[in-house]
């Protein structure tokens, strides 16, 4: 009974997505609010969508389990909730200024306008951008799909097409609208599911005291044949990780979400640029929820382990389904609903946005003009054909969507900070300076997926970034400097 | 503040601090990377928030400033503290954390986002007043230089 209520829960979730975005098409009235929503909609329906596509199943799985294996690093990255009002900070009001000066209904556009339509530019960012976004919609894909075949006793693919085949219907139906609206709500489904937790989590245990008390006080917890380390400095800041990885995963995710395209895209979404601060608020907020609800998780199963009220975790990635089940069934509803929540809203935006870089930026990069009474329906059958395409790949192609787990934020921050972020705050930086941190970015990426290991511990992607802005930046300064028309100095002098 | 002049200088500047940043990882030197990520976030802030050049005092001290000395003593005192109850249960807790966890939730996470979002609220109209953008829209549609 229990099961299928929970069942029950989440298909009304699925649902209900479906309806939000088949009611959304209605607002679908012109091609940049079919790509982009832009200028659509207020800060309230942009803070949960930014939260929810932010926040995927990583964050409520694997996050949960990192923090389990290793300690407190990934909390940095977890609690990392400043990061929407820093974002909106550096760059809100230009990159909703760039949507007053040109037709703005994707991050090509943002770039054509900033360097003069340069098509090597445009055809790397659509490039770099498209690897980053398929890598995580086949994450999402795979761990929503296996969560729920484990659930309902399908065979993976079925689950597949099932979830993420209705999401691929409603947001071809509805775009970026649909897309916007849906996430919201599921963010809004994330930030319930979050407050009960929390208050599930202190319920379980009596508070952090408890847990630190029973994780600190002993060496090792064992049983069923997993030995899992404990003691006293497993909850320090910095856990079991090198200080380095604590390091980075403080700096990346704060610094990095404003290159990531699911902020960037909302951030010309926003009906009134004035509103952007109410915006961070709601952002910050949902995101601080949802960030602790993933932290508690851990802490709680840490708690029950150490206590032996569970066995260790043969799998960390477990911790939050082993949470859910001995916190009772309001929360099973719930978390079930939450990780499909996550799944489908990141799914949602990254297949959104790969559509559309396959259907109008790439081919536009190329040349290729597609007329604009024809680009929606270009985009909806590529967003049919990559979903279908993603479906299969994400459950087959395990092993692949595992290397693709290279590529995802910090790929994407490669690519968008020398367009957008150096791009926006510096008339000085030019097309001469920006191709070659592209291109770099572009290298660098495909590198990543060799043998080749880079040196001194740190991931691939920090070297990557940091090559890329600095190239960008150097190669600007010692470059011919070009000017700028007015509106684009406007926009960078606002 | 005027920083109109400054912009590439702030450009190299953070081309500086990502390289530094990198180097510093590299040598396993964390807290200064930290320290040092604070600033490479703080210029970026300071970029964004200037109009026309011009960054505001009242916003460069509340919330930037602010945030940045939250933060860099949040990594120092969490450093601090796992170094003093290394291998040992820690002598107090705060809120029943680690001594040196706590400072990641109290200033690194709640401090660090009330102070921002906080401060951007209040103070919105040192990063985009009604005036400011009534006076970009008058300048992209003219398209003549703002006044």
């Amino acid at each position: 009974m229990e099961k299928t209520l929970i069942i029950g829960f989440s298909v009304a979730m699925i649902v209900a997505s479906f309806l939000i975005g088949w009611w959304a098409k209605r607002k679908v009235t012109s091609n940049k609010a079919f790509f982009g929503s832009t200028g659509m909609f207020g800060p309230l329906a942009v803070g949960l969508s930014s939260t929810a596509a932010v926040a995927s199943a990583f964050a409520l799985v694997g996050v949960p389990g990192i923090i389990y294996a290793t300690g407190n690093p990934m909390t940095f990255w977890m609690l990392s909730s400043a990061a929407f009002t820093m974002a909106y900070i550096i760059l809100g009001k230009k990159v909703r200024a760039m949507a007053e000066i040109g037709e703005v209904a994707s991050l090509g556009d943002i770039s054509d306008l900033r360097f003069n339509n340069n098509r090597l530019i445009k055809a790397l960012l659509s490039v770099v951008i498209f690897l980053g976004c398929i890598a995580y919609l086949s994450a999402q894909i795979k761990a929503g799909s296996e969560l729920f075949a484990h659930l309902l006793g399908w065979e993976p693919i079925v689950a597949a097409f099932v979830i993420f085949g209705i999401l691929t219907v409603y947001t071809a139906i509805s775009g970026e609208v649909g897309g916007l609206l849906t996430q919201a709500f599921q963010g809004l489904v994330m930030v319930v599911a979050g407050v009960i937790m929390i208050v599930s989590f202190y319920a379980m245990t009596g508070g952090f005291g408890n847990v630190m008390q029973a994780v600190g006080s002993l060496k090792e917890a064992v049983g069923g044949d997993v030995t899992k380390p404990l003691g006293p400095d497993f909850l320090n800041a910095w856990g079991r990780l090198p200080g380095t990885i604590s390091m980075v995963w403080m700096l990346i995710p704060i610094l990095g979400t404003i290159g990531q395209p699911q902020v960037l895209t909302r951030m010309y979404a926003l009906k009134n640029p004035k509103e952007m601060p109410k915006l961070s608020l709601y952002a910050a907020l949902s995101h601080a929820i949802v960030g602790f609800f993933a932290v508690v998780v851990a802490y709680g199963v840490l708690y029950l382990v150490a206590t032996g009220k569970v066995n260790p975790l043969a799998v960390a990635d477990r911790a939050i389904f082993v949470f859910a089940d001995e916190a009772g069934f309001i929360a099973q509803l719930f978390v079930y609903a939450a990780v499909l929540a996550a799944a489908m809203s990141s799914a949602s935006l990254f297949l959104s946005i790969c559509a559309g870089i396959i259907s109008r930026d790439l081919p536009s990069a190329l040349g290729m003009k597609i007329p604009e009474n024809r680009q929606i329906t270009a985009s909806r059958i590529t967003m049919f054909a990559i979903g279908i395409i993603s479906i299969f790949f994400s459950i087959y192609r395990g092993d692949m969507v595992a290397i693709l787990g290279t590529f995802g934020w910090g790929t994407l921050m490669s690519a968008t900070f020398p367009v957008f972020i150096i791009g926006l705050l510096w008339d000085r930086a030019n097309e001469a300076g920006v191709m070659t941190g592209m291109i770099a970015s572009l290298g660098l990426n495909l590198l990543s997926l060799t043998s080749f290991k880079w040196p001194g511990g740190m991931p691939g992607y920090f070297y990557i970034i940091a090559i890329a802005v600095s190239l960008t930046i150097f190669v600007s300064l010692m470059t011919k400097e070009q000017k700028l028309n007015k509106k684009l100095q406007a926009v960078i002098d606002l | 503040m005027d920083i109109s002049r400054k912009r590439s200088a702030l450009m190299v500047l953070i081309a500086f601090l990502w390289l530094g940043i990198t180097a510093l990882g590299m040598l396993k030197l964390f807290l200064p990377a930290m320290i040092l990520g604070v600033v490479l976030m703080f210029v970026h802030m300071f970029l964004g928030v200037a109009r026309k050049g011009v960054v505001s005092k009242a916003f460069l001290v509340y919330p930037l400033l602010a945030w940045g000395v939250l933060w860099g003593a949040s990594f120092i005192l969490s450093k601090h503290y796992s170094d003093a109850f290394a291998g040992q249960m820690p002598a107090f807790t705060i809120l029943g954390l680690h001594p040196s966890f706590a400072w990641t939730v109290l200033t690194y996470w709640i401090g660090g986002m009330l102070t921002l979002t906080v401060g951007f609220m209040f103070l919105r109209s040192e990063w985009l007043s009604d005036k400011d953008w009534d006076e970009f829209l008058a300048t992209i549609a003219s398209g003549k230089e703002g006044a």
